[in-house]
């Protein structure tokens, strides 16, 4: 494929204006989805406006994506193939953020007067992380048989490995909501001390790129069981979740066992 | 190169249609929609800084700028009014209008018709760009609805903005918002200019617009996400209870002043580069001129900043404490990344030896910002300096200072530019009188206002003080400084209603009135159509877009 990155299409150059309502769907959606219902519930309190505010983005952002994904399976682009070039400059962003978020917990942990973890920290199963690592790993070799099965046109066996790799990312996010109602039934919550700061927040955001994975699976389940893919986005969301894996081994090692 | 005669007219459906707007993926129309968000944060930004400017004019309380800040109950004090102009004026142009500006609506237009292609890499993502920078806008408006107004300046520094009783919500997700709009936006212009150059046009021919907007984006895409995790932490701070910048609890405060800084220091040069970039093409094209040491200003210039932009940010910290040895050591790094700007000037000034120059209003604006760039440069020199910025730092000249290159160097170059495309966006003109009255009013009126906070700043004017009894020897000073604002506001009334005006009105132009080499001028019509090119570009070997000289 790399011979062909960076083509130019010469066809003539279109004769109408391209639109698409997809970005601006989206765009809007995830103020309403995120920063309206998280002003309303937490600096307002009122539950009723979050829930409206959140109840207006949802379907936004749903609908953005979904004609986002039906025009990428059909529409020509300026440019061919640089896709996977994208997704690695997005990545270079999403390292730099938990470089930043890192480097905030290192200056927690090395400026610490007390013991640590400090007090409140109540026991932290170490065997949950290990079997959580194993259940990521497997979704990127999974997710990688899926790719080849993809390439070898055998759709079947596509989808096969792709719901095997759902499974394994709803597993990981269920072991995530299980080690944390566990912790907070315990009494370790954001606000308890630093660690549990550290701790939620680097978990959490790595959670988070899970569950966009996941989601980004399950779309590409539904676009290529209706209509078709393109096996462009399929290779970007791998990419994106090989890093999704990646990120884990230091998330899981400077949280769990350092 | 004397194609024009042979373009086709593109066979496209002229006549406005609202639909092909709003939901536009073209890059230019995208582009426009840029230019009237920013100019409209542009707007609301300026009215907080004359009601800053008419407040500082009172000694004590005159209480007009709760007006401003849409508080006509008065349910908020003076000072907390004041704070909210500040938060507002700061964040909006520097987040909402200078970056969107100019990486957004300027590299949106330009890009891809200076390289000769038909659109961006990934023109949704394009659009999803914009929308974010808008949904950005109505957050941070949002401020003048809430009755607990963010009063945080653009910095957000904690403790301050996690005890306070203002909304620091609307801060982190205008941050947020605009943040992940300039990492999309990289995303789509790095890509953009590595691989949809024209078959044949090398690095070396690259438009410098191209090469400075290359270099702003190298530095959104690695500066900003580490802005977006240090006030997500503060969003954490404030409202779920953590305590990363609590020292009371084992935090840090000056964590987040370094993660900040971080960023905010590089996004300088995010606003700088761009701003340079178009001063060159301007330059260049009412010169006559090939861009004088291209390549010295290329990889001196532009990747020296890349180099020594992250190391330079401690420098904001001189007086938050730090150990000595590092206060040297970046005192260093701040002297040094003068190099490569100065090779920029050097070339920039160079441009114009032995040129043919003609001036039209852009080029006016071009020749002031060259000398502002001398006051803004040369008065950050002593703020480098750790013994002078003791007693520089949190005055009026550190004001003074930075508004001489953010304020007017920046903002004129995006004035400049957007004269000087007029015609290529809409095919008329819009250099008139109005625009050279507008221009006679913001140059006289931005340089009264600023001399003057360089002299009180040196004489010991705090930053920031909504009040300033203890000096009552400064009032003359900020009088002055006042009657400016208010000269600008003049302009930039006129500047805009002239725009509006020339855009509908204006006379008409021939598709390269100012006799430009490059792309965007040579190859397609006034204003393009779908697609940008009749016919698909190719420059050869020894084709520049400074090609002045044969």
């Amino acid at each position: 494929m790399q011979e062909h990155i960076g083509e130019v299409t010469h066809d003539p150059p279109p004769h109408h204006w391209e639109v698409s309502w997809a970005p601006m769907a989206a765009g809007f959606g995830v103020m309403f989805l995120v920063a309206l219902p998280f002003s309303s519930y937490f600096v307002y309190h009122n539950r009723l406006l979050a829930v409206l505010f959140a109840g207006i983005g949802a379907p936004l952002v749903l609908a953005g994506i979904a004609k986002w994904i039906q025009e990428g399976a059909s529409q020509k682009m300026a440019i061919e193939n640089v896709s996977p070039i994208g997704i690695g400059v997005f990545i270079i962003g999403e390292i730099l953020i938990f470089i930043g978020l890192f480097a905030s917990y290192w200056t927690l942990r090395l400026s610490a007067a007390g013991a640590w973890p400090p007090a409140g920290t109540p026991h932290i199963d170490k065997l949950l992380p290990l079997v959580m690592t194993v259940l990521l790993v497997a979704s990127s070799l999974t997710y990688h048989a899926a790719e080849a099965r993809l390439d070898a046109d055998d759709k079947a066996g596509f989808i096969k490995w792709l719901v095997a790799s759902i499974v394994l990312g709803v597993l990981f996010i269920g072991c995530t909501t299980y080690e944390y109602s566990h912790l907070s039934q315990a009494g370790f919550n954001p606000g308890t001390n630093q660690y549990s700061a550290a701790f939620y927040t680097l978990t959490g955001f790595h959670a988070a790129h899970v569950l966009l994975g996941v989601l980004s699976f399950v779309s590409i389940l539904v676009a290529v069981t209706r209509i078709r893919i393109n096996p462009l986005f399929v290779t970007v969301v791998g990419i994106y979740w090989h890093f999704v894996d990646v990120v884990w081994f230091f998330v899981a090692s400077q949280v769990y066992f350092w | 190169m004397s194609a024009i005669a042979e373009i086709e007219t593109a066979t496209v459906k002229s006549g406005f249609r609202l639909s092909e707007w709003v939901f536009t993926t073209d890059h230019k129309r995208i582009g426009i929609l840029y230019l009237i968000g920013s100019m409209a944060a542009f707007l609301v930004a300026g009215l907080m800084a004359l009601g800053i400017r008419i407040e500082q004019t009172a000694i004590g309380e005159s209480g007009l700028i709760n007006y401003f800040v849409l508080d006509f109950s008065r349910s908020i004090s003076t000072g907390t009014a004041y704070n909210v102009a500040l938060y507002f004026h700061g964040a909006a142009m520097i987040l909402a209008f200078l970056i969107p500006g100019l990486t957004g609506f300027a590299a949106n237009y330009l890009v891809p018709l200076m390289l000769g292609a038909r659109d961006v890499a990934f023109p949704r993502i394009n659009a999803l760009s914009l929308w974010l920078f808008w949904a950005a806008i109505v957050v941070a408006l949002l401020t003048f609805l809430v009755p607990d107004k963010p009063d945080v300046l653009w910095t957000g520094y904690p403790p301050y903005s996690i005890t306070t009783p203002g909304n620091t919500a609307l801060y982190v997700f205008t941050v947020h918002l605009i943040g992940f709009a300039s990492i999309l936006g990289a995303v789509n212009f790095l890509v953009t200019i590595i691989y949809m150059r024209a078959p044949g046009m090398g690095w070396n021919q690259m438009n410098m617009f191209v090469w400075t907007t290359f270099g702003a984006f190298m530095i959104q895409i690695v500066f900003v996400p580490v802005l977006a995790a240090a006030v997500t932490l503060l969003l954490f701070d404030k409202y779920l209870g953590t305590g990363f910048f609590d020292a009371a609890r084992g935090g840090d405060p000056l964590l987040y002043q370094n993660l900040f800084w971080f960023y905010s220091h590089p996004a300088v040069y995010v606003i700088f580069l761009p701003a340079m970039g178009l001063l060159y093409e301007i330059v260049a094209t009412q010169a006559k001129n090939p861009i004088f040491n291209y390549k010295a200003a290329v990889y001196g210039g532009i990747i020296g900043i890349l180099v020594i932009t992250g190391e330079v940010w401690v420098h904001h910290l001189y007086i938050a404490g730090m150990p000595d040895w590092l206060r040297i050591g970046m005192m260093v790094t701040t002297l040094l990344i003068s190099v490569p700007v100065g090779l920029m000037v050097i070339s920039l000034w160079g441009t114009l030896y032995k040129g043919a120059i003609t001036y039209n209003i852009a080029m006016r604006y071009v020749v002031v910002c060259m000398f502002l760039i001398l006051v803004g440069g040369l008065t950050g020199i002593p703020l480098a300096i750790t013994s002078l910025n003791l007693h520089l730092s949190e005055t009026s000249f550190v004001h003074a200072h930075f508004h001489f290159i953010m304020g007017l160097m920046a903002t004129y170059s995006l004035f400049a530019a957007i004269y000087f495309w007029f015609p290529k966006m809409t095919g008329r003109s819009a250099d008139d009188g109005i625009a050279k009255l507008a221009f006679w009013c913001n140059v006289l009126g931005t340089q009264l206002t600023f001399w003057p906070l360089f002299i009180i700043g040196v004489e010991g004017m705090p930053r920031r003080y909504w009040d300033y009894a203890m000096y009552p020897q400064f009032q003359p000073y900020h009088k002055v400084a006042t009657i400016g604002a208010l000269i600008t506001a003049v302009g930039i009334v006129l500047m805009m209603a002239g725009w509006i005006h020339a855009a509908i009105r204006g006379r008409k132009t021939s598709t390269n009135p100012w006799k430009s080499r490059s792309l965007e001028w040579t190859n397609t019509e006034s204003p393009p159509g779908p697609g940008n090119f009749p016919k698909p570009v190719q420059v050869g070997k020894d084709w520049t877009p400074y090609d002045y000289h044969r």
